[in-house]
């Protein structure tokens, strides 16, 4: 229990740390001495953009992970995410059919449209999987990777087809270099979605058990189900509607944490958050590095350290057979683990 | 002949195989048994070419088998194993084809015909001939891979449990087969069989393996003996002799 | 094959070829002006030639990739193969500098292209394949995963090469349905010709193949030196397609199924065939559409990514129920 503890506490620290770091970083130097000393230029530099930017980085990572943390104790499977769910390439569809129909939607406009796509996109997917009830665990991120082309695909189609391929582009691979004062702050709408995830963790941990066992408890698991797609379906649409599509962190992050602290998603859910901030800023810093004075789409490093990861993690999958992928027993007395890993029929 | 000399297998740290030797008597039924994980069905993969072998000789008519072209040894030595899905739309008769194809390639030529009708009706088949195998019954396809093997036409065939998934009817007529392979063709048939019974019944010599090695190589009366089995595979065994074969019971 | 199926057989690709060639013509002349009728067929023509020949490509590598693997629901293309070719591509430019004398001379950069890849994809895919075991599900996954992968890298690079242009520099790196590189044609022709020649004994082994790697074997096929060099050739088909229309996913899938359910043989020289034509009549049909119909708004690829994303789905769960 202590050690756990001290995780969580080490997570929280190096997030700040490279917090602060990330607020420095940039084309025009900052530094702390000119702030201080009210150096109005920077200070509005500071406000309009590296804050701004920094608070959408901490919600993305954030909420991306929680999300995908949360899609894969519901569906019990952990390779499902939102990339890997549909909920992404749908998002991107209603975002599309906003700016087909309200052209001169605003921001929040736009997001409804996303929240409503993806949300149905996640649930016919869901509905979908749970219907078939697939043998291999390997065939539910398949089937998900080929629904999103699919709905990807019927984007575009829309998108050349009524000349909005450029409008649509920027919403294609996810990126951080809009982000200022006044355009991004539909993504604190995953705060109090997170919180809600944080409220319900107990729910989702009974529901991902299945449906005899939730039943068993009392627990409604169609409604629970329903109620949790949906939240971490808004978490993904509002991160989609200001950066774009991000693939992977939701499904690397709670992946790589389930190594280290088990799947008892109360214990991992704090831990989850904090480790999808640290990856995401990273992965950002990196991108504005490399070529600066330009920058790299946060969604081109999240797509090649991402890759990595996630083909490393199926590669030991794959050696250390399929009942777990974890290093260490769970350190919040999760005895349940063993039901939770895997897939849905092993 | 066939000669196998030190023979030796591992997996990563686990010896599999481990220093085995022995020699297949010509024109007889010689039976690989023992528990699970014993290595027989590795030794009949390494005999057969399909496992690489980490050690020791398997001497086939005199030369080591990774000496020989694998299309000249495919027309001396035949092996079945499990691992038959196939996913191609292939009738019986295309099947059997296939065990010309060491002789003549994709083109046959009349005899290669004769001898696939042969093989065929040997196999009763003829009714199935133009069926496709993945419409077969579990019995039926195995004897259609028999089948294919006999046109293959070689004087030794090796069987890797032949009769896995076979109900009772099926296990034992392909046992039956097996003895006419030997008996009316003259072929050297090795076999790995989970069954002692239709080891002790059918075959004229038994290999019992235990942990990679040998455990007892002789004929059937010699290796079915209520003392050898107990120490093979650690359980009681009551051993009573019907139609002047061994056949055990075991609790 | 009995005599009835081979004539049926026979008969099928007699129309494949009698519809492709109306195909082909129709979309050569349809709504010409004939006031400018050679500026039209000096369009026109490399295109057909173009689409002729990557079709045939995709068709034949997705079989001969089908049969090797002993999985229909697999295609080279959907292991990423295609991205990594244009990978391949934009790193050469990359690394030697758009002036450099190899980047400059578009036949031999293709050259280089198809040496590096010859070599980079047999690697990267037999070690896939002997790290998941053949699993076919973790091969897929894996290899949608390196699609990916090979695409940010790849985007990547260009963006460094030059952040400001970038999406026209892409443009000119990787080429499109609307973009087609006619200019390496002659040497396509001539590299496929020279790959089939001295692939011939080991397409002829391709029947035997699939009976799967023990049957294989125990009929005298040396079955590793023929897996390797057939998945050689794939690559380098894989790459010719590529280096003349860009990546299309699907292509190969669709048109490697409905090849085996038309001809239900195991006889590759049908399935080979037949996926080839298939392709050529998906394609130059397809691109007549979108050009009359969509009036080119639309291209051809998307429809193929969509058409081919249902029916991944549809074969995935067809094959669960079997």
């Amino acid at each position: 229990m202590l050690k756990s503890k001290h995780i969580t506490l080490g997570l929280f620290f190096m997030l700040a740390i490279l917090s602060v770091v990330s607020l420095f970083v940039g084309v025009i130097d900052l530094n702390l001495r000119t702030l201080l000393q009210g150096d109005i230029e920077h200070l509005e530099i500071f406000l309009i953009s590296r804050l701004p930017r920094l608070l959408a980085i901490l919600c993305t990572g954030v909420g991306m992970s929680v999300a995908g943390l949360i899609m894969q104790q519901l569906c019990m499977n952990k390779f499902v995410s939102p990339s890997t769910g549909a909920t992404i390439s749908s998002a991107q569809f209603g975002i599309l059919l906003a700016l087909l129909f309200m052209p001169s939607s605003s921001l929040w406009g736009r997001a409804l449209f996303a929240f409503a796509a993806a949300i149905l996109g996640t649930w016919a997917f869901v509905y979908f999987i749970q219907k078939i009830q697939f043998k291999d665990v390997v065939m539910v991120p398949l089937v998900g990777i080929m629904f999103g082309n699919i709905i990807g695909g019927v984007t575009s189609y829309l998108a050349y087809k009524f000349e909005m391929t450029q409008a649509l582009s920027s919403w294609l691979v996810g990126h951080f270099s809009l982000v200022i004062k006044g355009r991004y702050e539909i993504v604190y709408l995953v705060l109090p979605l997170v919180v809600l995830a944080f409220i319900f963790a107990g729910h989702f941990n009974i529901v991902g058990m299945g449906r005899d066992f939730s039943q068993n408890l009392g627990v409604n698991y169609n409604i629970v189900l329903f109620f949790g797609i949906s939240i971490a379906a808004m978490i993904t649409a509002s991160v989609v509607v200001v950066v774009g599509s991000i693939s992977y962190i939701g499904l690397i992050v709670p992946n790589v944490v389930a190594m280290f602290k088990g799947d008892n998603i109360k214990g991992t859910l704090l831990d989850t958050a904090l480790f999808g901030g640290i990856f995401v800023l990273v992965c950002d810093m990196i991108g504005r590095v490399l070529i600066a004075p330009y920058e790299l789409p946060i969604e081109l490093i999240v797509g090649i350290v991402g890759s990595i990861i996630f083909v490393a993690l199926l590669f030991y999958r794959l050696k250390n057979g399929r009942r777990s992928i974890r290093l260490k027993p769970s350190g919040s007395g999760c005895n349940t683990a063993p039901v939770m890993q895997g897939g849905q029929c092993e | 002949m066939l000669h196998i000399k030190n023979l030796t297998k591992r997996y990563s740290e686990k010896t599999v195989v481990d220093d085995v030797s022995f020699s297949i008597p010509k024109g007889k039924v010689i039976s690989l048994i023992g528990p699970n994980g014993a290595g027989k069905s590795t030794v009949m993969g390494m005999i057969s070419r399909l496992i690489a072998k980490d050690a020791g000789v398997v001497e086939f008519e005199g030369r080591d088998l990774s000496a020989w072209n694998s299309k000249e040894l495919s027309k001396r030595l035949a092996i079945l194993t499990q691992s038959n899905n196939i996913q191609m739309k292939l009738t019986v008769k295309e099947l059997v084809t296939f065990g010309r194809f060491p002789y003549s390639g994709n083109h046959i030529n009349e005899e290669d015909e004769r001898i696939i009708q042969r093989a065929i009706s040997y196999m009763e088949l003829e009714e199935f001939q133009d069926r496709f195998i993945d419409e077969l019954s579990g019995g039926q396809r195995q004897r259609a891979y028999i089948a294919m093997v006999i046109a293959q036409d070689t004087e030794y065939i090796l069987l890797d449990e032949p009769t896995n998934n076979l109900d009772i009817y099926h296990a034992t007529n392909m046992m039956k087969i097996v003895r006419r392979l030997c008996d009316e063709l003259g072929k050297t048939v090795i076999l790995v069989l989970h069954e002692i019974n239709y080891a002790a019944f059918y075959s004229d010599y038994i290999c019992a393996f235990v942990n990679g090695k040998i455990a007892r190589f002789g004929t059937v009366e010699e290796v079915i003996t209520k003392e050898n089995l107990s120490e093979i595979y650690g359980v009681n065994f009551e051993i009573q002799t019907i139609a002047g074969k061994p056949l055990s019971i075991y609790y | 094959m009995n005599a009835a199926v081979k004539k049926a057989n026979q008969k099928k690709i007699a129309v494949l070829i009698a519809l492709t060639v109306v195909a082909s013509v129709l979309y050569l002349f349809v709504s010409v002006n004939m006031k400018y009728f050679e500026y039209a067929m000096s369009l026109r023509a490399p295109k057909l030639i173009v689409m002729l020949i990557t079709a045939f490509c995709i068709g034949s590598a997705s079989i001969v990739f089908q049969s090797i693997i002993n999985n229909t629901i697999v295609t080279p293309c959907l292991l990423g193969m295609n991205s990594l070719y244009t990978l391949i591509h934009t790193a050469v430019v990359f690394f030697l500098g758009s002036g450099s004398l190899i980047a400059r001379n578009t036949n031999l950069s293709f050259v280089v292209d198809l040496v590096l890849m010859g070599c980079s994809a047999t690697l990267i895919y037999s070690y896939l394949f002997k790290k998941t075991n053949h699993n076919m599900l973790y091969v897929l996954l894996v290899g949608t995963i390196m699609s990916t992968f090979f695409s940010s890298i790849q985007t990547t690079l260009t963006r460094v090469m030059d952040p400001n242009e970038y999406d026209s520099l892409l443009a000119t790196l990787v080429a499109s349905f609307s973009n087609v590189n006619a200019s390496i044609v002659a040497v396509s022709l001539v590299l496929m010709a020279i790959i089939i020649v001295a692939l011939r004994r080991e397409l002829a082994l391709l029947d035997v193949i699939t009976l799967g790697k023990d049957q294989a074997i125990n009929l005298g096929v040396d079955y590793d030196k023929t897996i390797r060099r057939l998945l050689l050739g794939v690559t380098l088909f894989i790459a010719i397609a590529t280096a003349m229309v860009g990546p299309v996913s699907f292509m190969g899938l669709i048109v490697a199924n409905l090849s085996r359910q038309l001809f239900k043989t195991y006889r590759h020289t049908y399935l080979i065939l037949g996926s080839g034509l298939i392709g050529m009549l998906i394609l130059v049909g397809g691109q007549l559409i979108v050009e009359h119909v969509f009036t080119y708004s639309v291209p051809i690829s998307v429809f193929i990514t969509v058409g081919g994303g249902i029916y991944f789905l549809y074969l995935l769960l067809k094959q669960r129920r079997a």
